[in-house]
């Protein structure tokens, strides 16, 4: 086993991770030994392919099908120099004050939370799309919602020089959206800091972890060669995401009891609905996710969001098989979609636990509020997709396959519970949070404010699983406003603590 | 600058983890879930087997054991109320038994269709070649198709 000895070891590379790195390239360029350790690669230009089995292969863990474990739902995470920063669509809000306000974490304050997400909205580019890159697809949906008087607001995203494949959620192929393998991981490692890929950490000990590398068949070789390491280090910082970070956790011996570790697990459950309409519309071309309708979320607990799926996506989301599935998959050309996602409550009971060889499972319960509300959803969106002129609606929980235009006024005599059926109806969640929440004590929460483990000083998590609740929103500008935290403790607090 | 589907999304397809009796009888379902793969020539059908394969492949082995025995499940729960096995029935009546299992009381039994009907549409949309009977043409260059 290879030894290995640094000032601080990052784990994982994406918003989290990604932020910390460069918040500590100025420790790195006065001589601090700094370690990214990411498991997944770091792709050449050329292998952003857009074909979605393989890109979904090489990007994702699990190929972005990692089931929880009564198999109701999927989980979508990357797993690459980035991590799902690679993947997500750009989409940069930053977290309202209401939802800090539940969030309830003493000493978070929002007008710290906000100055920090700002400085990553101005580094990350982020910015409204011009009007006239606007496809048919959110143009629709904006414009219906606005008739049907339901508020709707056009996302800020977070590219330069979009050229509009539409292909976000499969990697960019234009090197456009700014995520931190883009922005961030670049400028750390001008500074010396090490992004050390398909590098898969196995356990955190007293200072101390081990990890093997492996490279895949695809991307960048890793910097180290292949094998296994034990590296030391002052500080450690957790930055796997909202299921890898609490498994690591959970499979590594700390010092201390943490009886809410991997517990509290929000994941924004979300559906993909499909209207189609009479003729072509441009949906597939163009950016995918310009809007979002945030008028249901106080009332019925939903935020509905415009999204535009690939074939496989697609067909996976639609419920039933045969002619008339393969009917409405001929037409992709015609379809709208939007994407529902429920506002979900944080539940101990909803968490990351592992299995005997140490991986992941996540047990989520749905709750009768969510699945009220992802019904709901579902009468909302076929309103939505009728105003913007639709000829027929599919809705998982429609009790034929397809709505017509002519039913349009009983959505809620044909969208039902009864025909909602977990196990039967495709819901997927890519906003992964909790599982290490901040908290004022280890009872029921894994780190305080800024991000340290309860009674570990040399050990931090920076990544969605700080969430105590969930984020209502996009995450990933929170992710980074709170790793920007962490790594001004880690800042701080080094010098005090005791060499590898 | 359209995406070249002729390039292929998957190549040095893995040995599959289930027998050529399973292939044969999930190519069976297959033509019941997404009736076009019945027109599969040997090259799609090849690519369908490499993309579930390779998705199998990378599963648990506890999940491939499952899988294989849900596709037993689908092929002899058929006799109890029809009389024959599921490929031996008319087409009518094996879309009821997929029904059926859909629909099913047990969550289960639900979810594991879920999981067989997500595999068939992963070995036949995830296949590039069928962009075009979808009207699926994707570009790096999107912006330039909008707006006419």
């Amino acid at each position: 086993m290879v030894e290995k000895s640094y000032d601080v070891v990052v784990i994982g590379s994406g918003a989290g991770g990604g932020t910390v790195a460069k918040e500590l390239a100025p420790l790195a360029r006065q001589g601090a030994r700094i370690a990214v350790l990411e498991w997944g690669p770091k792709l050449r230009e050329s292998e952003f392919t857009g074909r979605e089995a393989e890109m979904a292969e090489k990007l994702y863990f699990d190929s972005g099908g990692f089931l929880t474990s009564d198999r109701a739902m999927t989980l979508a995470f990357g797993r690459a120099y980035g991590g799902s920063t690679v993947v997500y669509t750009g989409t940069s809000l930053p977290l309202p004050e209401k939802v800090l306000t539940r969030w309830n974490v003493p000493g978070l304050e929002f007008a710290d939370l906000q100055r920090r997400s700002e400085k990553y909205l101005a580094e990350n580019n982020v910015h409204l799309m011009e009007e006239d890159r606007i496809n048919d697809n959110n143009r629709l949906f904006s414009e219906a919602c606005r008739s049907l008087g339901y508020r709707v607001e056009q996302f800020p995203v977070n590219v330069k020089g979009c050229q509009g494949s539409g292909l976000c959620n499969l990697g960019c192929p234009n090197a456009a959206k700014q995520g931190t393998h883009r922005v961030q991981l670049p400028a750390a490692e001008a500074a010396g800091v090490e992004v050390v890929t398909n590098c898969r950490v196995e356990r955190i000990g007293e200072r101390e972890c081990t990890a093997v590398v492996a490279n895949p068949p695809y991307g960048e070789p890793s910097r180290w060669p292949e094998g296994p390491y034990r590296i030391r280090a002052r500080v450690i910082v957790v930055s796997a995401g909202a299921v890898n970070s609490p498994a690591l956790l959970l499979r590594s011996r700390l010092p201390v009891a943490l009886p809410a570790l991997g517990r509290y697990f929000t994941a924004h459950p979300a559906l993909i609905l499909v209207g189609e309409h009479e003729r072509p519309i441009s949906n597939y071309h163009g950016h995918p996710k310009s809007y979002y309708c945030d008028h249901f979320v106080d009332s019925h607990h939903f935020l509905l969001e415009t999204c535009m799926y690939f074939p496989f996506t697609t067909a996976k989301n639609l419920i039933g098989f045969g002619p008339e599935h393969s009917e409405l998959m001929s037409r992709m050309d015609r379809m709208q979609m939007i994407l529902v996602l429920a506002v979900d409550p944080a539940l101990p009971e909803n968490r990351v636990t592992v299995d005997g060889a140490g991986d992941p499972v996540v047990e989520y319960a749905f709750t009768d509020e969510i699945l009220d509300a992802l019904v709901e959803s579902q009468r909302a969106a076929a309103r939505i997709f009728f105003a913007a002129g639709c000829r027929r609606v599919h809705a998982p929980a429609g009790r034929s396959f397809f709505i017509t235009a002519e039913e349009a006024g009983r959505g809620d005599e044909l969208i039902t519970r009864e025909a909602f059926k977990l196990g039967k109806v495709s819901i997927s969640s890519a906003h992964l949070m909790g599982g290490c929440r901040m908290g004022s004590g280890p009872a029921d929460s894994v780190t305080d404010d800024w991000g340290q483990v309860h009674g570990v000083p040399w050990l931090f998590v920076a990544d969605g699983s700080l969430f105590p609740a969930c984020a209502e929103i996009n995450p990933y500008v929170t992710i980074m406003a709170l790793a920007d935290r962490v790594a001004e403790r880690v800042r701080a607090r080094l010098p005090e603590l005791p060499a590898a | 600058m359209p995406l070249d589907p002729a390039t292929g999304g998957v190549s040095n397809a893995p040995v599959p983890p289930l027998s050529e009796k399973q292939w044969a009888f999930l190519m069976e379902v297959a033509r019941r879930v997404v009736p076009e793969t019945a027109a599969l020539d040997a090259a799609g059908r090849e690519r369908f087997v490499a993309i579930v394969g390779k998705a199998l492949a990378d599963r648990p082995r506890s999940i491939q054991r499952q899988f294989a025995l849900f596709l037993g499940v689908i092929r002899w729960a058929p006799l109890l109320r029809f009389g024959a096995p599921f490929d031996r029935l008319a087409p009518e009546r094996r879309d009821a038994v997929l029904r059926a299992f859909m629909d099913a009381p047990l969550a289960k039994l639900r979810s594991g269709f879920w999981g067989l009907r997500v595999l068939i549409f992963m070995g036949h949309y995830g296949q590039p070649e069928a962009w075009p009977s979808i009207r699926y043409a994707p570009s790096f260059r999107g912006n330039e198709m909008l707006h006419g």
